[in-house]
């Protein structure tokens, strides 16, 4: 990976590149043609590709391979274990609690189940630090609470969720607890047979792995309904005949993981403070969104709001003038509708806060350097958008 | 994506700014994106002499109060307002969806400019 063209990308947490020994384990896993699935000679190494990811996918989560079932990614992953739990209960639709500020692959498949099938749900909103409360998630525990999905690491904010308390709480009310790990999984170390939850997503694309690759962690199949029907693989959980290739990335993403998450989150920190701080030392008024401390937020993502400008104008300028890419948190749709964050909606933003926040997010292949040149561009612009916005312009929004 | 009229004068436009004394003022908004244009004109013998704006808005309606005033300066002000829906459309080039409202912002600002000269303001 020459790291120099991708220098200005600060959008890790919409995606990953993926590395070179991702891209070369998926090329050499190109020529294994054979159905992993049949018992001929051919299929064996095709087989032994899938099951050694297995092993690699489990040993990052430390859990046991068989709880390990590829699908195509981690929204697949959110609606089996949502739609794959909830239809067990289907003659008798219960209570789902999640929170205001999930993916939209964990909020729509709960919609679905409550316009479709009659579930009702509690959506828990977070503070102003970008995590929900324990005690609301008790108080919101029902008789008939069938689930709780609540993510890991918010994608726009970073903050972390409380996953261990409210995984506690959950089995101590023998409800069934699913995680969206997407974000978290290849930032930070994670031991899911600690952590006790049900089931648990991850998506490769997010770790340097390919895209329409990912798992669900499930701890026990006999809880959830198998996801696709048909010729018996993936213990017959998922059937359909595996992509072998794309599994034989995201196995050496996991390894990959597993080797350097350590160093890759001190990195991580270090540049994530140095922003921080040439920020702060900046002329230009920011505010961080949620908590940007180590141990409540991943250590690669900031939310920032910049006062007096657009977000989507200084995105722009840092993309045609600086080949610099990051995630704003409200965009025009049309004249009649504007689509804001819902994330720092439910934190409690302004609209005119929103529509001046940025989201940053870096990865492996940032280097101090790329930090210093992406701040001092940011002020720049910023301070360009500044003097072409009127002083006062803005007030009537 | 942007289309390569909006990048230039988004990316470098030439007519911001403010004037003193103005003989033509026009602002407008957009309520539901926020956007707002301010735009300044300078006229001499019924030519534009000089056309500034302030703007706070997305790359697109910035974009567009700088093409509304590289486009009427050394014009006649009467011509400005005889101009076709399809010319506007033009003047902004092909559009995505998300960036369709600043077609309405041009409308608009040729629609107000129309207005200042039937009512005589100067």
């Amino acid at each position: 990976m020459k790291t120099e063209h991708i220098s200005g990308y600060f959008d890790y947490n919409a995606t990953t590149p993926i590395s070179d020994e991702v891209a070369k384990s998926m090329i050499s896993a190109i020529g294994q043609f054979a159905n992993p699935s049949s018992s001929n000679n051919y299929s064996q190494l095709a087989k032994t590709v899938v099951s050694h990811a297995r092993e690699n996918v489990a040993k990052l989560l430390n859990v046991k391979a068989p709880n390990i079932f590829f699908t195509s990614g981690g929204t697949e992953a959110n609606n089996w274990a949502i739609k794959g739990v909830l239809s067990k209960h289907s003659d008798q639709p219960g209570h789902i609690i999640t929170s205001a500020i999930e993916h939209a692959s964990v909020h729509d498949p709960i919609k679905y189940c409550i316009q479709q099938l009659g579930y009702e749900v509690t959506y828990l909103k977070p503070d102003s630090s970008g995590a929900i409360n324990v005690a609301d998630l008790k108080g919101a525990i029902r008789a008939n609470t069938q689930l709780i999905s609540v993510m890991y690491a918010n994608n726009e904010t970073g903050v972390i969720q409380p996953i261990s308390a409210i995984a506690k709480i959950a089995h101590e009310h023998s409800i069934p607890m699913h995680v969206d790990a997407v974000q978290l999984v290849g930032k930070q170390h994670l031991d899911v047979t600690a952590l006790n939850v049900d089931y648990l997503s991850l998506s490769a694309h997010k770790f340097y792995g390919p895209k329409g690759i990912g798992c669900l962690y499930i701890k026990d199949i006999s809880s959830i309904d198998p996801l696709i029907h048909g010729g018996g693989q993936e213990s017959a959980m998922r059937s359909g005949t595996e992509n072998v290739m794309a599994i034989a990335g995201l196995s050496k993403a996991a390894e990959e993981a597993q080797q350097a998450i350590e160093q890759w989150n001190k990195e991580y920190w270090s540049y994530k403070q140095h922003m921080i701080a040439l920020l702060n030392a900046a002329p230009i008024k920011v505010k961080f969104n949620g908590a940007t401390n180590y141990i409540d937020a991943l250590p690669n993502t900031l939310n920032i709001t910049i006062e007096g400008i657009r977000a989507e104008a200084l995105a722009a300028r840092m993309e045609m003038l600086h080949h610099t890419i990051i995630s704003i948190g409200s965009a025009c749709s049309n004249n009649k509708t504007k689509k804001a964050s819902h994330v720092l909606t439910a934190m409690g933003l302004n609209e005119v806060d929103i529509q001046a926040s940025i989201r940053v997010s870096f990865g492996r292949f940032t280097s101090l350097s790329a930090i210093e040149m992406f701040v001092q561009a940011l002020v720049a612009e910023t301070q360009v958008l500044l003097s072409i916005s009127e002083s006062g312009i803005c007030k009537s929004n | 994506m942007y289309n390569q009229i909006i990048i230039d004068n988004f990316s470098n436009p030439q007519h911001t700014g403010n004037l003193e004394l103005a003989d033509y003022e026009i602002e407008i908004g957009n309520p539901v994106c926020g956007d707002r244009i301010k735009i300044q004109l300078l006229t001499h013998d019924n030519f534009i002499d000089k056309a500034v704006f302030k703007a706070w808005g997305c790359a697109t309606s910035i974009a567009t109060a700088n093409i509304f005033c590289d486009s009427v300066c050394g014009q006649p002000i009467n011509s400005i307002t005889q101009r076709s829906a399809e010319h506007l459309a033009q003047m902004l080039g092909e559009l995505e969806p998300s960036q369709h409202h600043c077609l309405h912002i041009l409308t608009q600002l040729h629609e107000k400019l129309a207005a200042l000269l039937k009512a005589g303001v100067v």
